[in-house]
This record gives C-alpha cells, sequence and structure tokens, in this order.
C-alpha cells in the first residue's frame, strides 16, 4: 500500500472540497491516491516505475483498494479517491481493473469522490463507462507536442493516444453535464498534467499549449508537475525543475482561466527565451505596461481591474457591485490586497503613490 | 403598559422578534428554548407587562420572515460570508450570543444588511466576530474530527464550546447515508439515519443509550494504516514547516488521535528509519 501510494505522490488532484490532512510539505491530503499497481509496461524516460528499472513491483486488487477507501472515508480522513495506474500489459486491460474499483465501490453505496487518471490508449468503450461512475477522469498529456512526447513517452502516440483521449473526455463530460442538468450533480471538468523540465520546452510553449487545450478541449485547469531526475532512468543526468517555476505556471494558467487574458497577452512576461522568471507574473506583466495604469477604482472596466496586482476576480467583482468605493480601507474589506495594487490604482482621481516612484524603489 | 415580546431562541424566534420589536421598540425582550424555560424565566423576572410569545409554534417562514426583515438585495460586503439567515443561525450557536442584543442589532440594521458584515458599530463586529468562529469551529470539525465505526455506529465525540453538534451530525449523515451516525458531546447524542437503528431519522438521545445500541464494541482498526499513507505522501524536498504548520495548526491535535498525529509529524518531519530498521 505504501509503495503504489508513493507512486501518486507528486500527482495534484485537488478539488474544491473539505481537506482533512496536511503534510509536512503544507499540502492538502484530501483523497486517498493510489496506483492500481506500479508494474508497468511502458518505458517513459523519467519515471521510477519504467518497466526496464529495477523497482519493488507491488499490486493492489480492486476489492482492497475499495476496502482502504471506505476505510479511510467512514473515518472521515478523506473525501474521496484518486487512482493511477502503470500499464498493466497494456492500457485497455489497465483500465478496466480500474472500472472494477469504480465499479465495486460505487456498487458498495459510496458517495466519495472519485478521480481516474486513465491510461494512453484507454477504449472509448472504457471511457464511458468510467465516466458513468467517476466524478473526474481525464489523461495526462505531459508535454506540448507530439516530439516531445516520443522522447519521454515512446510507447504512445500524443496525437491518437492522448490528443484524442482529450477530445472524448470533452464530449463525454458535455453529455453527462446535458444529462445531470438541474439534478444537481457535478461533473468535473477535463484536465490535464504537464510535466515541467523533463524536455527543454519553454514556459512560451506550455502557457501556449494550455490555452489551446482550453479552448479545443474545454479544459479547465491544468497540473504541473516538477521534473525531478529519478536514477536509472534515461534522464538521471537531467537537472531538477526549480519547483518556482511549477509555482509561475500555475499562476499563469490562472490568468487565463480565471482572468480571460490570452496566451497572446502575456508575451511580455517571458525572457527572450520564452521562461519565466521567479516574479509573480500579474506584477510583471502590470509592470511591462505603465501606460495602463492608473486604473480608476470607480469607473474601470472588469477587465481593466483584473490587471491591477491585488485584485482578483472576486474583489473585481465586488467593487463594481459596491461602488462608489471612497477609501482604501473600503478595498481592503472587499479582498482587495491593497499594498499591491496602490502604484496601479486611484480613488476618484487621487493615488497614494504612483508606479514610477514604486518601481525606483524595488529596483 | 409594558410589553414583554418572549421568543424562542431559534432563527424564527429571532426574526419573528424583530418584527414585534419593530412595531415596539420600548419593549423587554426575553428568551427561552421552550415554553418551560420562558415561564421560569418570566418567573423569576418578576416583570410584569403584556406577553407577546412568538416562534414557540415553528411555522417555518424563515426565509419570507428574512426577506421582510432584511430586503431581497444581497449585502454588498459580504466577502465569503453567509447570507442574513445563516448568518442568524450560526450566531445563535456562539456560546457567547446573546439572542436579545441580536434582535436589537438586526432591528437597528433597519433592512441594510452591511451593518451585519462591515462590523462598522462594536455591537455589530463582536457578533460578526462570533458568527465567524462558529462557522470555523464547524469547518475545523469536518476536516480534523474522525469518527470510529464501532458496532455498527459510527461515532465521534466532539468538544466544542458551541452549539454546532446537529450540524456536524447532519454533515456526517450526507457523506454516510447508510450508517447510523453520532455526534456525542457532553453526555448527549445527537444521531443521524436513526430510522436504520430504529430511531427517529434525526434524535437526541443519552450517549449512554448509543452504547447500548451498539452490536459490539470492537472498533475499526484504521489508525496504522492511515499513518502508513500519510508518510507516503510526503515529499521530502518540499518541506515547508512555516506553511505545514499553518495548514495543520495546533488546534487540530486536539480534535482526534489521527489528526494530533499528523500534527506531530508537521512540527517533527517524518522518521526517515524506524525501530523496525534494527530488528
Amino acid at each position: 500500500m505504501q509503495i503504489l501510494s508513493a507512486g501518486t505522490k507528486y500527482d495534484s488532484c485537488n478539488q474544491s472540497a473539505v481537506c482533512h490532512a496536511f503534510g509536512p510539505d503544507g499540502r492538502c491530503i484530501q483523497l486517498y491516491k493510489t496506483l492500481l499497481s506500479n508494474s508497468c509496461a511502458g518505458e517513459c524516460a523519467y519515471c521510477p516505475n519504467r518497466c526496464e528499472r529495477e523497482t519493488k513491483r507491488a499490486s493492489l486488487e480492486p476489492a482492497e483498494i475499495a476496502k482502504i477507501t471506505w476505510s479511510f472515508y467512514r473515518r472521515n480522513a478523506i473525501e474521496g479517491l484518486f487512482l493511477s495506474s502503470g500499464i498493466m500489459g497494456d492500457a485497455e486491460y489497465t483500465s478496466q481493473k480500474q472500472l472494477e474499483v469504480v465499479e465495486l465501490l460505487r456498487g458498495q453505496g459510496f458517495k466519495g469522490y472519485i478521480n481516474i487518471r486513465v491510461m494512453p490508449g484507454t477504449p472509448k468503450y472504457l471511457l464511458e463507462q468510467i465516466a458513468d461512475h467517476a466524478d473526474k477522469f481525464g489523461v495526462n498529456a505531459e508535454t506540448t507536442n507530439s516530439i516531445n512526447y516520443s522522447e519521454i513517452c515512446p510507447n504512445f502516440d500524443y496525437k491518437n493516444d492522448v490528443l484524442q483521449r482529450l477530445k472524448w473526455t470533452r464530449d463525454l463530460i458535455e453529455k453527462k453535464r446535458s444529462e445531470y442538468c438541474g439534478m444537481g450533480k457535478m461533473v468535473g471538468a477535463n484536465d490535464t498534467q504537464f510535466v515541467v523540465g523533463a524536455v527543454p520546452e519553454s514556459d512560451k510553449e506550455v502557457v501556449k499549449t494550455v490555452h489551446k487545450f482550453m479552448d479545443k478541449y474545454a479544459l479547465r485547469r491544468p497540473y504541473f508537475m516538477s521534473f525531478d531526475p529519478v536514477p536509472d532512468t534515461p534522464l538521471e543526468n537531467g537537472s531538477p525543475s526549480p519547483k518556482w517555476r511549477e509555482q509561475r505556471l500555475y499562476q499563469m494558467s490562472f490568468l487565463l482561466k480565471d482572468y480571460g487574458l490570452r496566451s497572446s497577452d502575456l508575451d511580455e512576461i517571458y525572457d527572450e527565451y520564452g521562461y519565466l522568471s521567479n516574479a509573480d507574473p500579474k506584477e510583471v506583466l502590470a509592470r511591462s505596461q505603465p501606460d495602463r495604469f492608473p486604473v480608476d477604482i470607480n469607473s474601470a472596466e472588469i477587465s481593466d481591474l483584473l490587471l491591477v496586482p491585488g485584485i482578483g476576480p472576486i474583489s473585481a467583482n465586488r467593487i463594481v457591485r459596491g461602488r462608489p468605493i471612497v477609501s482604501e480601507q473600503e478595498l481592503s474589506r472587499v479582498g482587495v490586497v491593497v499594498s499591491r495594487a496602490r502604484p496601479y490604482i486611484s480613488i476618484n482621481g487621487s493615488r497614494q503613490t504612483n508606479l514610477s516612484s514604486f518601481m525606483g524603489a524595488c529596483s | 403598559m409594558l410589553i414583554i415580546i418572549a421568543f424562542r431562541s431559534s432563527v424564527e424566534g429571532v426574526l419573528l422578534a424583530c418584527l414585534a420589536f419593530r412595531e415596539d421598540p420600548g419593549s423587554e425582550l426575553i428568551f427561552a428554548s421552550d415554553v418551560g424555560e420562558l415561564k421560569g424565566k418570566l418567573d423569576l423576572s418578576g416583570i410584569e407587562g403584556e406577553i407577546n410569545m412568538v416562534g414557540f409554534d415553528p411555522s417555518y417562514r424563515s426565509e419570507s420572515l428574512s426577506k421582510e426583515i432584511f430586503g431581497k438585495s444581497k449585502p454588498r460586503m459580504a466577502r465569503f460570508d453567509p447570507d442574513p439567515l445563516r448568518y442568524v443561525d450560526l450566531l445563535l450557536r456562539h456560546k457567547g450570543c446573546d439572542p436579545a442584543g441580536l434582535v436589537r442589532l438586526l432591528v437597528s440594521c433597519n433592512g441594510d444588511t452591511d451593518g451585519l458584515y462591515s462590523g462598522k458599530s462594536k455591537i455589530a463586529k463582536r457578533y460578526y466576530n462570533y458568527m465567524r468562529e462558529v462557522g470555523k469551529a464547524y469547518e475545523r470539525l469536518c476536516m480534523f474530527a474522525r469518527p470510529e465505526l464501532k458496532g455498527g455506529i459510527l461515532s465521534v465525540v466532539i468538544d466544542t464550546p458551541h452549539d454546532i453538534a446537529d450540524m456536524f451530525c447532519r454533515w456526517l449523515v450526507r457523506k454516510n447515508p447508510d450508517v447510523p451516525v453520532a455526534v456525542i458531546k457532553n453526555g448527549s447524542a445527537w444521531v443521524g439515519n436513526g430510522d436504520l437503528i430504529g430511531l427517529d431519522r434525526f434524535a437526541k438521545i443519552t450517549s449512554s443509550f448509543v452504547e447500548s445500541l451498539r452490536s459490539t464494541s470492537k472498533s475499526d482498526d484504521v489508525d496504522e494504516l492511515w499513518d502508513l499513507y500519510y508518510n507516503s505522501q510526503m515529499i521530502d524536498s518540499r518541506r515547508n514547516h512555516g506553511l505545514a504548520k499553518k495548514m495543520q495548526p495546533k488546534s487540530s491535535a486536539s480534535m482526534s488521535k489521527m489528526s494530533k498525529r499528523d500534527r506531530y509529524k508537521v512540527e517533527r518531519g517524518i522518521a526517515g528509519c524506524t525501530l523496525d530498521s534494527f530488528a
């Protein structure tokens, strides 16, 4: 159990529900995350479970996974199950076993959350059956294009085994949502994971791909996993990806998802090689466009308010609903981080400071 | 003649008292949880006057009463805050809440609910903080309380100063609609899914009665398994002492043995080797 759970510790899967515990790294533990098996027929270059690597192999039977899930769930230690796996023979067999777990749990009356990471190449009929029982399911894209993908996941084809599955997932989710419309049942959105730093692809390429997936496959949000070289793998001599890169990519994805920006709006944030710096992207974007500021709190459009550091979608809406805003104290009460927003805003024409003096103080 | 508004200390009672107090702002406010308690209070107080009893016969009109008192529009300053009805419900559960003071506060708002959330007056601020305290106490229970499945009943003992045991019981019932659930506090037990064991669906009984309903006294044995799982999720290179302590606060350790052990690991990390390594 420990081996298989450790195999998922890098997977992020947080849903917006109760968190029952936090690890020593501050991450929320709200699901029982496990692999069905870490025996894998795949040869992914970054993975500790790749078939050619000497490592302790373990598997759990569907009934065992169901039992552990129930035990933790009854204890109020988790909200549900996150199930991934190594490729046991082929994608079809692996997905069948995953489906067995889900059907067993639902058949026993399990009401908790279930997230299934399906294998690249999973047949459509199995995806449809998984969609009937799981709250969320999806395939990991890992990289931005087929050339990079073939380098790190040589057993699969990016277009047929990954992108096609993203498309099917999108279609199934749309179908489920229309079936459940008005019934109060939630259907999880399409998501995927990228490995950051395993191949030399720039942050600009990653963000552009995320945007493309959002448009084409209704991707709600991406997850990023920082590459850490694993001994006895083809990428063992690679450099570990800095953790801040993962954090900054998340911030970029929120700008696309929650702020309505397009990837082309963010071109000024990158360096000449297309990489982000270790700074808040929104702050970098704001400083690169000084002509846009200051923004008047009481007259600006929401889209302009959203460009101000310290103002997010919720506080921007509250500002518009609460106008006129007469003081910084009111701004603070509606959720604005005033210390960050101050250089970029004016309240009825008056400013506490200006952008150039702020930038001068910070340089 | 003095008018005494005697109201039940429930959401509906408070709202009805608001309407009555609006009509007679000079009246005396007395609250009680039931008619028996009210009679005792009236006898003890010695106050004489015309008694206007409200809220003791539930009419389930809280929504319409709320619209009448607070109006239909959403309050503009509600930052992650509940609506006024829920606000009143949470407030009444606080150990320090004075329902009569609450009625006066609600009436003084004059339909403008900004006053409830903006904390402009001292009393409004105090009640707002009370409301948040109850909400947070409930959240902490949902996060860190660990019920045990013993003898067919999923039960947990809680220790909170606020009156939220029934709320937590309902939450556990939603998660576990197929087993009886008991939330025990100070010798009383709030039971959910009680129809599975011959009680009403939701019932309040004594904790000793819950024990008698169990089929065995054997508990589930999940703690060790959880420790294994918790330890497996640690990524050494991402140890973040400050963040972890903030997210899993010290108070979580008192909520259950499981959370206590998790908190210990947050403080001290997870040992790389154990005595078993030397066996």
